[in-house]
Order: structure tokens, then C-alpha cells, then sequence
């Protein structure tokens, strides 16, 4: 019935080009350089000098959504389930620390990642109940588990209700407070990222793959996709329970409105789709693009109401024009930076 | 005169190749043709893309000299080409007689859609014994019955059945086939897909071969299936035996 | 002996009571959900900006009743006709463009959710998140009919969503394109190959949807309280509602909501009214679980 298809993610053709030499190694250049840059930026304290502790928390904001958008990208973008609710196991990981604080004295750098494990463990509970249907009954039910899950935190006496918890201040000085968060978001993100590289470049990555193409044919062809689409989705969850971790710890209170919010799960599943669902470096560049986006559009606007206005037409548009994204658009064009393309 | 033309036409799926491949032929009003030829040949294509499911990407379809490529399917349906599919795609839950009225959907005089529906209970007599029978209800003959009796509450110019006996027991597919060679006999234009080469070729005036998406043969139906070299090149491995006219038993080995 | 008896029939009159409520307020939960699945079952089309559109209806509602003095069942005189057209503008405007999507239900989700969000965040921009709701007189009255109490309010409602959806089915059982749309419902290829044309019968089943949903606006505007974020929690409720009663099935969506709408009640009842969102997320996962496809659904309905 469909008259002529138009691609909405992009998926890789199966057999990667040939032209790998040259140009695809300067990219492992450019990719150490930014880790060395960004492993070093602390030390470059004294010549920052009093923007400092803003461009750290940048750095924590941007590394925190590059590790949300790269694991939404498995499940979202490698597999095409679109979970409207992950956020959830940031919330999850972020209560989980902090009651470990609250309760054992235990540093959440060093519970990050259990609060990633109990996250997976929820991921793959909830992947077993809602990964028996396609399409539509998944996403619809990743929506009420995010708002179910925020009522019943709201509703908690454990977890402070909606007033939510308090959390010690960790040991350090305040000039230097933020750098360990810097360095543990910066681990996170890095891991996020390479999980993905990995899992692109797998037998599994390409099973996913085959589920997003057509679910039908996968079965046929005899993989076996309720457990392929519930192991995406429990891996998934892991380095956003780690962020949640670091994140609520970073701001010394945890309450459902910072994690429970629909607005943190539209960031994300925007971010994947302008950087390019189903890439590589996609969901990084679109974490980056948005960030920056959202800090000027701040400044300029202020109030939070146009944020969503802009958000929402922003996806609208990337959804109509651009529907795979940067770093799809550019490789259609044929004009993919090596530095992209890790496909 | 040419009622339907097809001109270097090619069309697939999606992003995916091409199925046809640049295929001209002409359908002249009043006569029966038979498309055969091996799967995949693009023979369910060809159908489609007159039918307007699929737009074609490069020549033109016309129907009495007027092009209809691409056009939407209700608008071809309007023109006058019925296409039944190889899915017969009933409405389930409808009854015999709603699908036949969905099938007279364009046509809004009452009285003639009542008519219509009356020469396809003589036709279909087994429809009308089953009137208010949900169709997804209907075993595989009954529901390819009211699929051609659907076709015909419209009175179309072309009638286009894509498979006619695909799934159906011999005994039934014999019913289909003579209802088809009925149709033939009255002068309707018809345009078949069939897999079962013997039947099909023997209720047809003409046979277009299509493999590989391109157009191979055309011929009298009855040269096809006298010329025993083409039975070689395209009609398979069947040993002699299976080659009995009239009994209908041409599967594929 | 007596009082005894009295204590049981309390519980029982208690307990019809709840039911009561839950069934009066399960007529406007299916209208809401009606639109939706109607939706989804011609067009395929996973519209999580309903919620949002209810919401403005609400609003038009609250100005028609504040500025003139509007009743709010009169304000559905405007915002179905508004919405209707408000649905054919959205649809002629987005959905032709994503018509060949490889994944297209899933398309839809992400490009309702955009527009979910321009929409609350317009609403929010010019109406500020304060909480509100209509007033009119009979927000208070009861009928008291032998033991049990009837809130006015939800009566007229039931009463109207009631109207409402007889006057879905009449179309949809018998108008021409009423068939169109059913047809289209069941089989689109065949729809189109017996001469509908299924954009138009799209375009205006969506208008109808959206018609639905401002009507449902009307009345919500004064059952529950209003605020623009609040439609993330209702097109959460609506959606498992719809998968309950079986995706694109109206008769789904109907029973559905009748349903859970008395067992939100019964669980409001017995453990206070936040609590009652949970029944129908739970419900949801319960269906999940058991019968995927809902209670009135295809099994692996092609999407």
C-alpha cells in the first residue's frame, strides 16, 4: 500500500562500505584528542578562572545527556522502540543512591554503578511484562510507567513524598566540588557512548537492527526478538540509572519532579532524533546541539513555557524535514566528517 | 483498441529495486489474458501498479489513452479497473451482502447497486445462501466468490484477479475457474495472475510470460501450452503426467 | 439482629454507590477514549496530543463561561465544530507527509508528542499553569434517587457523552461515509480498492476525533480541575484505556471505560482519589500480560 518509503532513521545497510583506511582513522584521532581535552579541562582551573564552577556544571549537564541519549539510542534508535518513559530508571538511580547515602553512609560514586544494576533489574521486570506486543502497546505503556512511577514517588513517606530527600553535601571543597562529578559524568558518558559503538558493531547490534527494519522477517529469519528487545531495553537502562546516581547526588536533593517529569524523556528522545536515530555519534551530537540550545534559549527567554514550545517545534521539524538527523543527513549526502562516522 | 497500456513502466516497493523492469504490453478490450512466469517475477507488481497501490517510477499506464499512473486507487476504481487482490481483502466483519454494497460504493443509485447484486447471486448463488455471514467467517472459496462478486457489483471495464485459486482445494479452484472462463465468455476484459499455469492458460485468450521483471513471451494462450519447450524453459520440472489437461494439477515440484 | 442488618446493607449501598459514580463518569472517560481509538483503527494514528486538545477545549469552555456566561454543555455547540476543523487542519498539515513511513504508527507517536508539547506550551504560555474549572450551578447538586446519591453534574455528562456516542455509531452504521469509515477500519487496502478514498475518510475521521475530544473538553471543564500540564496524565489513562478495550475497537473503548472507570472508583473510595490513576496504569499491565491485544483486539494487529 505504501507508495514510496521514506527512511526515518538512519539504519545502516547491513554491509559497511569498503572504504574504511585513511579517512575512517583520523577519527580515532579526533576522538582521543576530545577525551584528553575534556579529561584535562579541570586542571586548566587557575587559567578559566571564575566561570569556572559554570563551565564544569556545563560540562556535567552535557556529558549527563550525552549518557541519556546514547542509551535511549539503544532501545529507541538500534531496536525502533521508542520508550517515552526512560527516565525512569534516572529516577531510579537517583533515589537509589541517595537512600544508600541517607541510610548506609555510602559515597554514591561508589553506589553509581548498583544504582545502573537496579536500574537494569527494573528495565528487564518491566521489558518482560510490555515487550510481548509491538509497536504502539510498548510505548504507550513506557508512558504510564513514567507517570505511574511518579505518583508513587509523590506519594512516598520513604522517599520524602513530594517534597523529596536531602542529601549531605559530599566531602570536598567548594571551589573544587564539582570536579569529581565532572569526572564521573565524564566515565558515564564514555561508557554510554563506547556501549553503543559496541553494540552497533555486534551480532546483537545487528539483530536489533533487523527487529527496527521488520519485526515480522527477524522472527522469521529466526532470531529471537522478545529477548533481543528485552535485553536492549534492560542494557539501556544501566548508564542512565548511573547518571541519575551522579546527577541527584550533584544537586543535594531528590524530588520526583526533577526526574519524573515527561520533559526529561522528551529531551531525550529529541536529542536522539536530531543527532540521528541509529547512530553512533547521533545521540552525542544531538546532546550537544540541544544543550547549547536550551543554554541560550534560557538566557534569552527565560521562561520555561517557550523551552517547550521550542522543544516541540524543533521535533516537529526534524521529524518532517530531517527525519534522519545529522549525522543521517550528512551520510546521505555523502558529507559525514570521519569524526561521525562510527557506524 | 488498446483499453489498457503499459509503457516501459518499472516499479517496486519502498527504497527497495526494481520489480518490473521496463515492461510495455497492451490489454485489448473484450479479451482474457494470463500473466505467468516463476515468483518474484513481478507479476503481483504489475497489478498493483496498474491497480494504484504502487505509483510506477518511471513510464506510463494508460487506460483507454488516458494515464492513470500513479493516480489513487478509488480514482482508478472510478475509471473503470477492478483490481481483486491475491488476499481477496474482504471486510471481515461486514456481512456477504455489506461487502457486496461496499463493492457498489461509487455506484449511488439504489436500485441499480439492487440489481447488480441480484446477477451476482446468480452467478454466486452460494452468497446469497450466506448473506448475512460475517466474511472473515467464509471458507477460502466462498470469500474468493464474494471477492469476484464484489469486483463485479461495479460493473468494471478491466477486472484484474490476482490469483484466483491461490490456497483454494482443486475441486473449489475448478468453481473459480469456470466462473472465470464464464466471465471470459461474456466479453469482460480480464487480466490474471495465476500460478496455476494449465487452468489459467486455458480459461485466457492471450498469455504475457514475465520473469525477472521483464515481459518474455506473448502469445495465444493455447501456443503456450502446446509448445513443449517453453514448458521446459518456464513451466518447471513437472514429469508428463502432471500435464493432464483439465485436471488442474499443475503444482510447482 | 436489625442493626446488623443494617451494617451489611450499608456496605452494599456503600459499595453501589461507588459503582454508581464509576459508571456516570465512565460515559465521559469513553467518549475521551472514543476519539482516540477511532483514531488509531482508520489512520493508524497514535495521537498523544489528545489529552492536550482536550485540555484547550476545557479552556474555551472556562472563556465561554466566564465571558458570556456560557453553560459548558452549551460550549459544545463550539468546540466540536472548532475542534473538528482544528483535527482537519492538523491532519491535512502532517499526516499526508509521513503517509509512506516504513514505521509509521511510530511516526505518529513522535510527531503527536511534538505537538503535544508546542500545544501545552502555548497554553501554558498564555493561560499560566494556575489550576481551574468551570462553576456552573449544578457543579453541586445531587439527585438523591432511594438510598443513592447522583451528582447532578456527572448525570448531565453521562447523559451527553451517552448522546454523543449514539450519534458516532449512527453515523458510523448509517451514512455512506460512515461505511467509508468502517470499512476503512477494517481493511484499508480493500477501502481503497472498492473506491474509497481513504485521505478524505481519514481527514475527517481524525476531525472527528478531535470533535470528540472538544465536546469531552466541555464537560471535563467543570468534572475535574484543569491545568495545561495536567493532559500527560489523562492521554496516559486514555491510551491504557484503549489498549484495555482492544486498539481501534470503539466497543472496546466503551467497555474499557466503564469498567475501569468503576474500578478507579472503588480504589479512589478505598484509598483516597490519588491513588486512582494507579487502577488504570495497572490495568494496562495487567492486560498486557495476559491478552496483549486487549479485550476487543486483533491479535498482532499489523501496524
Amino acid at each position: 500500500m505504501t507508495q514510496v518509503e521514506k527512511r526515518e532513521s538512519a539504519d545502516i545497510p547491513v554491509s559497511l562500505s569498503p572504504q574504511e583506511s585513511a579517512p575512517k582513522r583520523s577519527r580515532y584521532l579526533v576522538a582521543g584528542v576530545v577525551t584528553l581535552v575534556l579529561a584535562l579541562l579541570p586542571l586548566a582551573r587557575p587559567l578559566i578562572g571564575q566561570p569556572f564552577n559554570y563551565v564544569m556544571q556545563m560540562g556535567i549537564v552535557g556529558l549527563m545527556w550525552i549518557t541519556m541519549s546514547s542509551s535511549w539510542n539503544l532501545i529507541g534508535g538500534f531496536t525502533g522502540y521508542i520508550s517515552l518513559g526512560h527516565n525512569v530508571f534516572f529516577g531510579i538511580g537517583g533515589y537509589a543512591t541517595g537512600l544508600f547515602l541517607l541510610y548506609f553512609g555510602w559515597s554514591p560514586f561508589l553506589t553509581a554503578p548498583v544504582a545502573g544494576l537496579i536500574a537494569v533489574a527494573f528495565g528487564f521486570l518491566f521489558g518482560l511484562i510490555t515487550l510481548r506486543t509491538r509497536g504502539p502497546s510498548f510505548i504507550i505503556s513506557t508512558i504510564a510507567l513514567l507517570l505511574m512511577t511518579g505518583l508513587i514517588f509523590d506519594n512516598w513517606d520513604l522517599v520524602g513524598g513530594s517534597n523529596g530527600l536531602s542529601l549531605p553535601l559530599p566531602p570536598f571543597a567548594i571551589e573544587v566540588l564539582k570536579i569529581p562529578f565532572y569526572y564521573a559524568m565524564l566515565v558515564i558518558a564514555i561508557g554510554s557512548v563506547y556501549l553503543g559503538y559496541r553494540v552497533a558493531h555486534s551480532k546483537f547490534g545487528l539483530a536489533l537492527r533487523a527487529i527496527a527494519q521488520d519485526e515480522t522477517k527477524a522472527e522469521v529469519a529466526g532470531i529471537d526478538t522478545r529477548r533481543m528487545k528485552i535485553a536492549a531495553f534492560s542494557i539501556s537502562a544501566f548508564f542512565v540509572g548511573a547518571a541519575g546516581a551522579i546527577w541527584g547526588y550533584s544537586l543535594s536533593y531528590l524530588r520526583p519532579t526533577v526526574f519524573f517529569i515527561i520533559g526529561v524523556a522528551a529531551q531525550m528522545v529529541l536529542m536522539v532524533i536530531i543527532g540521528g536515530r541509529g547512530t553512533v555519534a547521533g545521540p552525542a551530537v544531538g546532546a550537544i546541539l540541544l544543550v547549547s540550545l536550551n543554554e541560550i534559549s534560557v538566557s534569552q527567554f527565560g521562561s520555561s513555557e517557550i523551552n517547550i514550545v521550542i522543544t516541540g517545534v524543533i521535533l516537529l521539524i526534524v521529524l518532517l524535514f530531517f527525519p534522519l538527523g545529522v549525522v543521517g543527513t550528512l551520510r546521505e549526502k555523502g558529507r559525514l566528517p570521519s569524526f561521525l562516522d562510527w557506524d | 483498441m488498446a483499453t489498457l497500456q503499459l509503457q516501459d513502466v518499472r516499479s517496486g516497493y519502498g527504497y527497495g529495486p526494481d520489480i518490473l523492469n521496463g515492461v510495455s504490453l497492451e490489454v485489448e478490450t473484450g479479451k482474457a489474458y494470463c500473466i505467468i512466469g516463476p515468483n518474484g517475477a513481478g507479476k503481483s507488481t504489475l497489478l498493483k501498479t496498474v491497480a494504484g497501490l504502487l505509483k510506477p517510477r518511471t513510464g506510463q499506464v494508460l487506460f483507454d489513452e488516458t494515464p492513470i499512473g500513479g493516480m489513487r486507487p478509488d480514482l482508478v476504481l472510478a475509471a473503470g479497473v477492478c483490481y481483486v487482490p491475491q488476499d481477496r481483502s474482504l471486510f471481515p466483519e461486514m456481512s456477504v451482502r455489506e461487502n457486496l454494497v461496499m463493492g457498489a460504493f461509487l455506484e449511488t443509485d439504489k436500485t441499480v447497486v439492487a440489481e447488480r447484486m441480484d446477477r451476482v447471486f446468480e452467478m454466486f448463488p452460494v452468497l446469497e445462501d450466506r448473506l448475512n455471514q460475517r466474511a472473515g467467517t467464509m471458507s477460502g472459496g466462498e470469500q474468493q466468490m464474494l471477492a469476484l462478486g464484489r469486483a463485479l457489483m461495479i460493473e468494471p471495464r478491466l477486472l484484474m484477479i490476482d490469483e484466483p485459486s491461490l490456497g483454494l482445494a482443486p475441486q473449489i479452484a475448478d468453481q473459480i475457474f469456470d466462473i472465470i472462463r464464464r466471465l471470459a465468455e461474456l466479453d469482460m476484459t480480464l487480466l490474471l495472475v495465476e500460478q496455476n499455469v494449465i487452468r489459467g492458460l486455458e480459461c485466457t485468450d492471450w498469455a504475457f510470460l514475465l520473469d525477472l521483471g521483464e515481459l518474455r513471451i506473448e502469445a495465444p494462450s493455447n501456443e503456450i501450452l502446446d509448445d513443449p519447450r517453453i514448458r521446459e524453459l518456464y513451466l518447471g520440472r513437472q514429469k508428463e503426467t502432471t500435464w493432464q489437461r483439465g485436471t488442474g494439477v499443475g503444482e510447482e515440484s | 439482629m436489625a442493626a446488623g442488618n443494617r451494617g451489611r446493607r450499608g456496605i452494599v449501598t456503600h459499595l453501589l454507590q461507588v459503582v454508581i459514580l464509576g459508571l456516570l463518569l465512565g460515559g465521559v472517560y469513553a467518549l475521551m477514549a472514543s476519539g482516540l481509538t477511532l483514531m488509531f483503527g482508520v489512520m493508524r494514528i497514535v495521537n498523544l496530543a489528545h489529552g492536550v486538545f482536550i485540555i484547550a477545549a476545557c479552556f474555551v469552555a472556562f472563556f465561554l463561561f466566564q465571558g458570556p456566561g456560557w453553560d459548558p454543555f452549551v460550549s459544545i455547540a463550539v468546540t466540536m465544530p472548532l475542534f473538528f476543523l482544528i483535527g482537519v487542519g492538523v491532519y491535512t498539515a502532517l499526516f499526508p507527509r509521513i503517509e509512506g513511513s516504513a514505521r509509521f504508527t511510530e511516526m505518529t507517536v513522535l510527531l503527536t508528542f511534538a505537538l503535544a508539547l508546542i500545544a501545552e506550551g502555548l497554553l501554558s504560555y498564555f493561560f499560566t499553569g494556575t489550576v481551574r474549572s468551570t462553576d456552573p450551578s449544578y457543579k453541586t447538586d445531587a439527585i438523591l434517587l432511594g438510598d443513592f446519591f447522583i451528582p447532578t453534574a456527572q448525570l448531565l455528562s453521562s447523559i451527553t457523552s451517552l448522546v454523543l456516542l449514539i450519534g458516532l455509531w449512527a453515523f458510523l452504521y448509517f451514512t455512506r461515509t460512515g461505511y467509508a469509515v468502517r470499512a476503512t477500519m477494517q481493511n484499508r487496502t480493500a477501502a481503497q480498492i472498492v473506491g474509497v478514498n481513504v485521505r478524505r475518510v481519514s481527514t475527517i475521521s481524525f476531525g472527528i476525533g478531535m470533535a470528540l475530544a472538544g465536546a469531552s473538553g466541555s464537560l471535563i471543564s467543570f468534572l475535574f480541575p484543569f491545568f495545561p500540564a495536567r493532559h500527560w496524565q489523562w492521554i496516559a489513562i486514555l491510551l491504557a484505556l484503549i489498549v484495555l478495550g482492544g486498539l481501534g475497537s470503539l466497543k472496546g473503548a466503551v467497555v474499557g471505560a466503564l469498567l475501569l472507570a468503576v474500578a478507579a472508583g472503588i480504589v479512589s473510595d478505598q484509598f483516597g482519589p490519588t491513588w486512582s490513576p494507579m487502577t488504570f496504569f495497572g490495568a494496562l499491565f495487567l492486560i498486557l500480560l495476559i491478552r496483549p491485544q486487549g479485550l476487543f483486539g486483533h491479535q498482532a494487529r499489523v501496524g
